[in-house]
């Protein structure tokens, strides 16, 4: 389904989806988030500072509460995740590909139903990056596209006075149902102008690019032991921002949190962890399998580049380059992955 | 879609004993299921055990599959919740998830002569093997049990062990000679080589310090041992148990849900640390 909104009617279709929460990326203290809608959404920012995966895998949630009296057996009260039903809008299409690989990470194996819980009341609304949305974007170099749908409902295009909505799934063509008559058919110079504008986002060059995507997992196989991990790895603080800002990274943490001690009383959490962290692996008996910032930044992106691919046949980074922009020391992982994949 | 995977069931504390006190004391427990099903497992899997308001640890199951009434769990206190572990009673009531991980294709070794070579806390894990074996005796040919621990008071599952003596050729051994230790002395690699098992249609399988893994399999190469003949297990720091949460692993595969049990035909290809 592909279908015109004029550019002044977005908020109102916004407000015919019933019983949809919406959120749209726009700036307060000059940081660009998503945040719940508000009048008029514009969709004009750039490449957000945090990607929208917290939406389905937040940044802390509660699995289940405990409760126990001294000597008395414990009461577990499982908590369900929240079943709220969220849009969320100005998706670039590296994010949308970044739910793909989360999904992939929740599903496979066993079904994490706090993930997945979320996720099928989830849908995104994305936004075909016509220019780069920042110049440390690599998308394409990572084999994905500046107009791609994937893990998108609907793909926005701005084409100057109007957009163009196509769907990509039948969550999509319900959410552009519900704008009834604010959508129009496009006219043929439209669908033009659309192939036009994708072509030349296609066509255009983007600053940063890994060098060879498709030889990288080898590569970095080859070159496990290189001496460039603890070179290039040295400048890290161990700050964990380029796992934060990452829309695939998912590891985390399970701690207890005790809110009160007669009766015992907590939950058991889960909060975003990072590989970067130095005790992110250190067994108790304090031996540490990644002792080094080399080893921990070789993980990071072995873990993009190899392991993935050779578990999921993909990278799993999307060449948002919230990592490289973000970073406080100036790690670029294009430049990390093309340094030690060159190396002999 | 559905069930919530970080759920723990409650067991109730059935059992304990304390196998070595000190510094690196252990204590064995047993852990009946207090409500639901339960659950079954194989050699070699692992549970997660929770303390609530502590959190949870991955703890090898050292019960053989064939002993329903309940699950035995070997635990050294080193962090918080081993710890909180060693302040149990009997009687009380602790989570258990599980079991995860691959296991020891015991099956597979019907007919064949079974070398364990185990130590310190590192019998747990090969102990549901040793009883799996003993129990279907006639299965399998010469089982044969090396273990050591630094001290005779190192020594964990020793009424065990002794009652092992008929079903199987124990060999225990302790780091340093002690006044009434009648036994071998020296590190277990050593114990090894002075027995010297033969090869011929056997399985090694070995559990306990990296140190002492990594001396048992060169020694067990030089007695002819081929790669393919070797087991053991790995351990890394776990949160999830389910391949996930993203710290166990070991290159692409995590251990929680690809090992801990590997052949060392497969375990020799991957990096030492990773």
């Amino acid at each position: 389904m592909e279908l015109i909104l004029e550019k002044g009617r977005l908020d109102d279709w916004i407000a015919a989806l019933e019983g949809w929460q919406a959120f749209a990326p726009s700036q307060e203290d000059e940081v660009w988030g998503y945040r719940p809608t508000a009048s008029p959404v514009r969709l004009d920012h750039p490449n957000t500072v945090q990607p929208p995966k917290n939406f389905a895998f937040p940044q802390r949630e509660v699995f289940f509460r405990f409760e126990q009296v001294k000597g008395e057996p414990p009461r577990l009260t499982p908590v369900e995740p929240d079943a709220a039903r969220n849009v969320v809008f100005g998706v670039r299409p590296c994010d949308g590909r970044g739910v793909v690989r989360m999904d992939t990470v929740f599903s496979d194996h066993v079904e994490d139903s706090f993930y997945l819980g979320r996720r099928k009341n989830l849908a995104y609304v994305g936004l075909a990056c016509l220019k780069p949305a920042s110049r440390h974007c690599f998308c394409k170099s990572v084999g994905g596209s500046p107009v791609s749908t994937e893990g998108l409902d609907v793909l926005m295009t701005d084409l100057g006075d109007c957009w163009l909505l196509a769907s990509a799934t039948p969550v999509g063509e319900t959410l552009m149902q519900a704008a009834g008559a604010l959508l129009t058919e496009p006219s043929a110079e439209q669908r033009m102008e659309l192939a036009r504008r994708h072509e030349e986002a296609l066509a255009r060059p983007q600053k940063s690019a890994v060098a060879d995507v498709g030889n990288a997992a080898t590569r970095l196989k080859d070159n496990f032991d290189s001496p460039l991990w603890e070179e290039l790895g040295k400048a890290c603080i161990a700050c964990g921002i380029c796992t934060y800002l990452c829309p695939t990274c998912h590891c985390f943490d399970l701690n207890d949190e005790v809110s009160g001690g007669k009766p015992l009383r907590g939950g058991r959490v889960r909060t975003w962890d990072s590989c970067q962290f130095p005790d992110f692996t250190m067994h108790s008996s304090g031996h540490n399998p990644r002792d080094s910032l080399g080893s921990r930044l070789r993980q990071r992106v072995s873990h993009k580049f190899r392991y993935f691919v050779e578990n999921f046949g993909t990278p799993q980074c999307t060449g948002c380059g919230r990592c490289v922009s973000q970073c406080p020391v100036g790690i670029d992982i294009v430049n990390v992955v093309n340094r030690v994949c060159a190396s002999v | 879609m559905g069930d919530n995977i970080y759920l723990p069931q409650l067991a109730r504390v059935s059992y304990i004993k304390e196998e070595v006190a000190g510094e690196r004391a252990i204590k064995t427990f047993r852990l009946e299921f207090a409500e639901g099903e339960g659950f079954e497992h194989e050699c070699g899997q692992c549970a997660m055990l929770s303390i609530f308001g502590k959190g949870e640890a991955m703890i090898s199951i050292a019960s053989a599959p064939h002993v329903k009434t309940y699950k035995q769990f070997s635990i050294m206190r080193v962090g918080r919740v081993t710890s909180a572990f060693h302040e149990l009673s009997v009687g009380d009531v602790v989570g258990i998830r599980g079991p995860y991980g691959n296991s020891f294709p015991v099956h597979d070794w019907r007919g064949k002569n079974l070398i364990f070579i185990g130590g310190g806390c590192g019998l747990a894990p090969i102990w549901p093997v040793i009883q799996t074996a003993v129990a279907q005796r006639e299965h399998f040919r010469d089982i044969t049990v090396f273990y050591g621990g630094r001290s005779p008071r190192d020594i964990m599952y020793q009424a065990e062990l002794e009652k092992l003596r008929g079903a199987a050729d124990v060999h225990l051994s302790v780091d340093k000679a002690e006044e009434g230790w009648n036994a071998y002395c020296g590190f277990v690699p050593a114990n090894l080589m002075d027995k010297e098992p033969s090869p011929e249609n056997a399985i090694a399988i070995t559990c306990g310090p990296p140190i002492m893994i990594k001396f048992v399999i060169q020694n067990l190469r030089s007695l002819g041992f081929r790669d393919e003949q070797i087991y053991t297990t790995i351990e890394n720091k776990m949160k999830c148990g389910l391949g996930k949460c993203g710290r166990c692993n070991v290159g692409k595969d995590y251990v929680c849900v690809k090992g801990p049990v590997y052949s060392w035909d497969v375990l020799k290809d991957l990096p030492a640390e990773y």
